[in-house]
């Protein structure tokens, strides 16, 4: 899933230029506030996104995953190693052509509404995710194989698929295909958005659109998953789920002592948040393609191989990291982000620059002359590159690194034209083709991305066009549906090596740097925050608090 | 900003009950009022409607999300994206008429629930904005005005610096060192009193330049009328004369602005409730436009022109309690 990103609307750059210097100002030593936690036993998180929906069926965008990674447990878990654990299903057998799924559920557990997990959740939540009605971008389009699910007994369910799909367990294990009760997800959606029920180790009890969503701790929880740390009810009594867009200030609730724990740590408050004993940093990349810009391979100039990759030689991408971002992402060169099943290491240093051999490749494909601009020029044409791009979509950071890769192209010969329109105005272009350059990424837990980003099937679409290329590969396309139809894991990190092999060759994407969930919390109060292992995000279920004297 | 004395103490609200009875100014007045409404509503609706890009990708979970045919169908189905424009407008007016402002798109709950919630933690921030800054202008030129030149000069140079400085920076200023660095208010939030004075303050200190340029002239004016030398004359001491007398003529242009500042302080909100994490209509409309959330959008405008009719109506009613010349009942003029 691609998450809009953590930055918010703001009234302009220059101002969030400010509030990035005002924020510097945050420099005296240590955290304030009382080191003890406080009294009522409440953990208060301060998320940096607005969440809209809290059901994660709907819709599905990242905050959502977030918080419901603390209430919704998945019928399989994933671990940091990639593979598929037992979670709410105990077991399960795939038939031989890849298309029957045979789930056994345990016959133990309760939803926090009281109604009992059963064979019948598996349908009703499976149902209610590709009904057109749910609105579900993410889970939705992840289960576009789905047919059905035929419920043989209370804890025996059949999910029957249209085409062999290997990464199906995969996706189950995301918080976005969280199970649900069936009873709570018969109420309107509006009532389900603000308090949707699962069996998970907290219930929401209180949601206030922009401000916070009220959690507590279910006294019943007997369902944790392989991963976590311990079983039985969690340790905090109650969290406090607090949406606070604005990163100083973010950052400075923290030091405040005001809350616990955030997410979207500031980059410029690292080596400050690092050099502060009462503060953990808890890092990690996650899987999926990495944030990137993506070359549509539809039209001119980028139709030619060879200016995508002088295109890719002439970006000085790591030089742009470390100076905007102070080296708090890590780069990323492949189509696939290290944390990610069945990566490969090869495709990291491919395109590595060299202005030489862009103009070398360039030369080749024709684009031999330079106007007075300094310009490459083609039959009377200038290598022009058009890049409609959403800054409120994305961290200042970003907007800065996009600047930068416009500058070092220019040295080239090429005219990177960024031009700014609002999220809507993009997508209609980019759904079109109508574009050079994208910016973009996709997170989700398996190496079956590369059909999303890159396979035939997803030029198309009615609403968002994952793969920005354009690229029609039939070779391409046959392995990637190969490595679905097959749970040999040699022989699907094989499928995926080649796959990425393609990828790499026909220089579609620019990558740039890892997504990676960045999570701050004040250690001087609190212990053991973890990040799930399916997509990196935040897991309260083992925090316990530290003994103050 | 030198008016001439006449312009300054003549400035007239904009309706007065010279002639005709209250009915027909109330019908009037309310005839006005509906007609504002609607052009905000109407204008709002085809700017948006009429903005190239298709919302649907905004709707569906972002611009990340693979959603099937079926899907988008069926989203283009339930708000009646599938519909002519005209069509999706005169059926937006029909559900106004009975107070149905629709559901969100992307919290997918009735509008009302969304916004209501969050109609007076804005006002509240506007309000208490506009209070602070009305203190802190009057105290600056009640202190500064006609004091010889250095203060009248200081004074000048602060309100224009005050007036010139960004929302922003001011709040995040005021976050480090009040909340953070000396622990007086909390960093965000919205809990009682304590939490609403920086954001409040943020949003006053700009306004609070505003009006004090403008009151510091009237003042000026006010302070050269032939009523304050014989005031003076009366032997009234110079702070007397000053509150009682000058003052009165001194705050008309400054709540002529005061109408105008509280509509602007109600959407200009976001730049303070975002700072501290507030919720807000200022917050809504921003998020809406963003992923353009329609039914949000038009009813957070709804609203600000509704607070703008509001405020002015309480605005002309002020000027006749303070100015009694623009009161055919009151003294003669």
């Amino acid at each position: 899933m691609r998450t809009a990103s953590p930055s918010t609307p703001r009234p302009s750059r220059t101002l969030a230029l400010l509030a990035v210097a005002a924020g510097l100002v945050l420099t005296t030593s240590g955290c304030g506030g009382s080191a003890a936690a406080s009294e009522d036993d409440t953990f208060v998180f301060a998320t940096g996104k607005d969440i809209s929906c809290l059901d994660p069926h709907v819709n599905g965008d990242m905050p959502q995953a977030s918080i419901a990674a603390n209430y919704l447990d998945s019928l399989v878990s994933q671990d940091s190693e990639g593979a598929i654990h037992p979670w709410l299903a105990t077991d399960w057998s795939v038939s031989e052509d890849g298309l029957t799924y045979t789930f056994t559920v345990r016959d133990d557990v309760w939803f926090t509404d009281g109604t009992k997990l059963t064979a019948e959740a598996v349908k009703a939540n499976l149902d209610h995710m590709v009904d057109p009605d749910t609105q579900s971008g993410t889970a939705g389009g992840y289960l576009k194989p789905y047919v059905g699910t035929e419920v043989v007994d209370e804890t025996t369910a059949v999910v029957t698929l249209n085409r062999p799909y290997a990464a199906f367990l995969e996706v189950l294990a995301q918080p976005f295909l969280g199970i649900e009760s069936p009873e709570a997800l018969k109420r309107p959606q509006a009532e389900n958005c603000n308090a949707p029920v699962g069996t998970g180790p907290y219930k929401i009890v209180d949601y206030v659109p922009q401000s916070r969503v009220s959690l507590v701790r279910n006294e019943d929880y007997n369902s944790a998953p392989p991963y976590a740390q311990h079983e039985g009810p969690a340790h905090i009594e109650k969290i406090e789920w607090r949406i606070v867009p604005e990163d100083s200030t973010r950052y400075g609730l923290l030091r405040a002592g005001q809350v616990d724990a955030l997410d979207l740590m500031p980059s410029v408050h690292f080596d400050e948040a690092e050099a502060d004993p009462n503060v953990e940093l808890i890092l990690q990349d996650r899987p999926g393609n990495p944030t990137n810009l993506i070359l549509n391979t539809t039209r001119a100039p980028f139709d030619d191989v060879d200016v995508r990759k002088a295109f890719l030689r002439s970006a000085y991408v790591d030089a742009g990291i470390n100076s905007v971002y102070f080296g708090t992402v890590t780069r990323a060169g492949g189509p696939l982000s290290s944390t990610t099943g069945f990566y490969s290491p090869d495709f990291e240093h491919v395109y590595d620059p060299d202005p030489d051999e862009a103009a070398r490749l360039l030369d080749a494909a024709g684009w031999t002359e330079r106007d007075d601009e300094g310009y490459r020029v083609k039959d009377g044409e200038r290598l022009t590159v058009h890049f409609p791009y959403t800054p409120g979509a994305w961290p200042t950071a970003h907007q800065a690194l996009v600047t930068q890769i416009q500058a070092t192209a220019k040295k080239a010969g090429f005219e990177v034209l960024i031009e700014n329109g609002d999220g809507a105005t993009v997508s209609e272009l980019g759904n079109n083709f109508a574009y050079d350059l994208r910016a973009d990424y996709w997170n989700t837990n398996t190496a079956d991305v590369l059909r999303i980003v890159f396979s035939s099937e997803y030029t198309e679409s009615a609403g968002f066009v994952p793969n920005g290329s354009g690229f029609r590969n039939p070779e391409l396309d046959g392995i990637l549906n190969d490595a679905l139809a097959t749970d040999d894991p040699a022989e699907r990190e094989d499928l995926y090596y080649q796959a990425q092999q393609i990828v790499s060759d026909n220089a579609l994407q620019l990558p740039l740097y890892n997504q990676a969930s960045q999570v701050a919390l004040r250690s001087d109060r609190y212990a053991n925050l973890t990040l799930e292992p399916s997509l990196s995000l935040p897991y309260l279920y083992d925090v316990t608090a530290v003994d103050s004297e | 900003m030198s008016t001439s004395s006449l312009d300054s103490l003549s400035a007239a609200p904009r309706t007065t009950a010279t002639a005709g009875t209250a009915g027909k100014v109330i019908a009037k007045r309310a005839a006005g009022s509906l007609f504002v409404l609607w052009a905000a509503v109407t204008l709002t609706f085809f700017v948006l409607r009429l903005t190239p890009g298709d919302p649907i990708t905004a709707i569906l979970g972002g611009a990340g999300s693979s959603p099937s045919p079926e899907t988008v169908a069926a989203v283009r189905a339930e708000y009646g994206l599938d519909q002519p424009v005209l069509v999706q407008y005169l059926s937006y007016l029909g559900n106004l008429l009975i107070g149905d402002f629709g559901v969100s798109y992307i919290f997918k709950v009735p509008v009302l629930e969304i916004i209501g919630p969050q109609i007076l933690p804005t006002l509240q921030l506007a309000g208490l904005a506009l209070v602070f800054a009305w203190v802190i202008a009057l105290a600056f030129t009640l202190l500064t005005v006609g004091r010889g030149r250095v203060l009248d000069g200081g004074g000048r140079a602060v309100e224009v610096f005050f007036a010139s400085l960004p929302q922003f920076w001011v709040g995040i200023m005021l976050a480090v060192v009040f909340a953070v660095t000396l622990g007086w208010f909390p960093v965000a939030g919205n809990d009682g009193f304590r939490s609403l004075v920086l954001p409040a303050l943020s949003l006053a200190v700009p306004l609070a330049g505003f009006i004090a340029q403008v009151t510091r002239s009237s003042f000026e004016d006010a302070l050269a009328q032939p009523f304050v030398l014989s005031a003076r004359a009366r032997g009234l001491s110079d702070t007397a004369v000053r509150v009682t007398h000058a003052l009165r003529h001194a705050i008309l242009p400054g709540l002529t602005l005061s109408a105008w500042a509280v509509g602007s302080l109600v959407s200009s909100a976001v730049v303070a409730e975002i700072i501290f994490a507030r919720p807000g209509l200022g917050r809504s409309l921003v998020d809406a436009i963003v992923n353009r959330d329609l039914p949000i959008t038009l009813a957070v405008v709804f609203i600000i022109a509704a607070v703008y009719i509001l405020v002015n109506l309480v605005v002309d009613v002020l000027y006749r309690v303070v100015d009694p010349r623009t009161n055919p009942k009151g003294s003669a003029a």
